[in-house]
């Protein structure tokens, strides 16, 4: 499963580079006052998000996952190597992410909190978009799961939109959020991408179902 | 001899195609050749072998394990070659180790840094750059890297020269000098199958048509060249299949010395893997 692990990462190292390239140039600008720390660190977490799809996709090019299945290690193993590989990635951003957080509030007394809700945040958006994809990617491959990455994005966006508009959704609430301890906050904030975990662990035994009953 | 592959009553059933009632035996020390046209089903047999397409019926065992029961210990042993390269273009032969030893108790990466260097094959180029003989040759490394005992391979040497499929085929017969050693080969190339395989099984439409040790089947076989009246003449049950040109026909028969003499007036040839195949792919029986 290690290996399986590995390939991905070998095989994204490219990108993987940039992102770590953008990240570190980001941090620097941030810490200069240039930019605002808390944007790159939830772009770089959803762009991070969408790897596994593009590593599916990599897989499918090459026609990796028959040979993947055919190795000593039995479908379930090979669909866990993948969400280890989310896993890591997300870990790694929030690592970086607090790395980031704690530099720029030493550095500048940036507003530490506001910067982890946002990281935590960023963490459960991280996560929730490979717990829906992931499955669909089994079932109906890459390509063809792809456009529901943007049906999961922008639907959700757009509908609290037009429901805000529309008066059904009472946006005012969220301005109740300032009124609570930050400790309190901060308490909630972590609850985000611990349910992000278990989606992510329903996800992984609905791939396994899925790999389970697929022909390769 | 112990059966390294044993099949038993296998069926897969697609609609369209269907694989029928296949048994076939592998036995230690020996290559099956697997031949047949596109779309045959060896690579469906092939598929059901590694548990990769659920069978609709049958049972099959690699080196004594259920291949669905008990696939992880039959995998593990196995050694695989497949008819396109799979490793993905960005990652380059030492990563390919990388990825491979931690799913292999027995991966050797010393093994498999020798076998890159005897192919010639760089280790740190991306595989991307490779040709197709090259590819075949880092799927071959990998293949025979954690000391598999069974090999198997499909279409495996399609594609390539004959100066490289020769320096596969060399592989295989030394791989084979140990009595634990088999290989499953399907392939289209029915002379690379004369020059190595022990066995040859013939899939036909979902069917096995011919399965016979290969020695049996070339000294027995013959091929009939007459003319129609002289095929008219002959007895139905003495030959299998048939084949009408515009300069005369010719008949396929199962027992060469036989049919010479009860027919000593018609020319029986030898005949090889390809005319068996067209024989029957193309052939009609009388």
């Amino acid at each position: 499963m290690t290996g399986l692990i590995t390939k991905d990462f070998l095989v994204m190292r490219k990108m993987l580079r940039s992102y770590l390239l953008v990240i570190v140039v980001y941090t620097i600008l941030a810490y200069l006052d240039f930019f605002d720390y808390s944007f790159i660190i939830t772009f770089v977490q959803v762009a991070l998000s969408v790897l596994p799809i593009s590593a599916f996709a990599y897989d499918e090019q090459s026609k990796w996952d028959r040979y993947a299945m055919s190795l000593p290690l039995g479908r379930s193993r090979v669909v866990g190597a993948r969400y280890l590989f989310v896993l890591l990635l997300t870990l790694f951003t929030v690592a970086f992410g607090l790395a980031g957080t704690a530099l720029l509030y030493l550095a500048h007394q940036a507003d530490f909190l506001e910067m982890f809700v946002i990281l935590m945040v960023s963490s459960a958006i991280g996560l929730l978009i490979p717990t829906i994809l992931l499955p669909l990617s089994y079932k109906l491959g890459a390509e063809r799961a792809r456009p529901y990455l943007y049906a999961i994005i922008f639907i959700p966006v757009i509908a609290v939109v037009l429901l805000a508009k529309a008066g059904v959704l009472d946006m005012s609430m969220l301005k109740g959020m300032d009124l609570l301890a930050p400790t309190a906050l901060a308490g909630r904030a972590v609850l985000l991408p611990l349910a992000g975990l278990v989606g992510l662990f329903i996800s992984y035994l609905i791939s396994c179902w899925v790999a389970a009953g697929k022909e390769y | 001899m112990k059966n390294c592959i044993q099949i038993r009553g296998l069926c897969k059933s697609y609609g369209d195609f269907s694989l029928k009632n296949i048994d076939l035996a592998l036995p230690g020390g020996s290559i099956l050749g697997l031949i047949g046209e596109n779309g045959a089903g060896k690579t469906t047999t092939i598929k059901c072998i590694l548990n990769l397409i659920h069978r609709d019926a049958g049972e099959i065992t690699v080196l004594g394990y259920d291949n669905v029961r008990e696939e992880r210990l039959a995998k593990q042993d196995i050694g695989l070659v497949l008819d396109e390269c799979f490793f993905p273009a960005a990652l380059r032969p030492l990563d390919v180790g990388k990825t491979l030893a931690p799913a292999y108790r027995e991966w050797d990466q010393k093994l498999f840094r020798d076998y890159l260097g005897k192919f010639g094959l760089p280790e740190k180029k991306l595989i991307k750059e490779f040709s197709r003989g090259m590819k075949m040759k880092l799927s071959l490394s990998a293949a025979l890297a954690h000391h598999p005992k069974l090999l198997i391979l499909d279409e495996a040497t399609a594609g390539l020269d004959p100066v490289v499929r020769d320096e596969i085929l060399d592989e295989f017969l030394g791989f084979i000098g140990d009595e634990d050693h088999a290989i499953l080969m399907s392939s289209h190339i029915t002379s690379d199958l004369e020059k190595v395989a022990d066995y040859i099984a013939y899939i036909h439409q979902g069917q096995v048509v011919l399965s016979a040790a290969k020695d049996a089947i070339l000294d027995s076989y013959g091929r009939v060249g007459c003319t129609a009246a002289q095929l008219e003449n002959i007895d139905p049950r003495d030959v299998l299949h048939t084949r009408k040109g515009a300069f005369g026909c010719e008949a396929l028969v199962a027992d060469r010395v036989a049919f010479s003499r009860k027919y000593p007036m018609l020319l029986v040839e030898r005949t090889t893997l390809e005319d068996i195949m067209l024989f029957v792919g193309k052939g009609e029986t009388k």
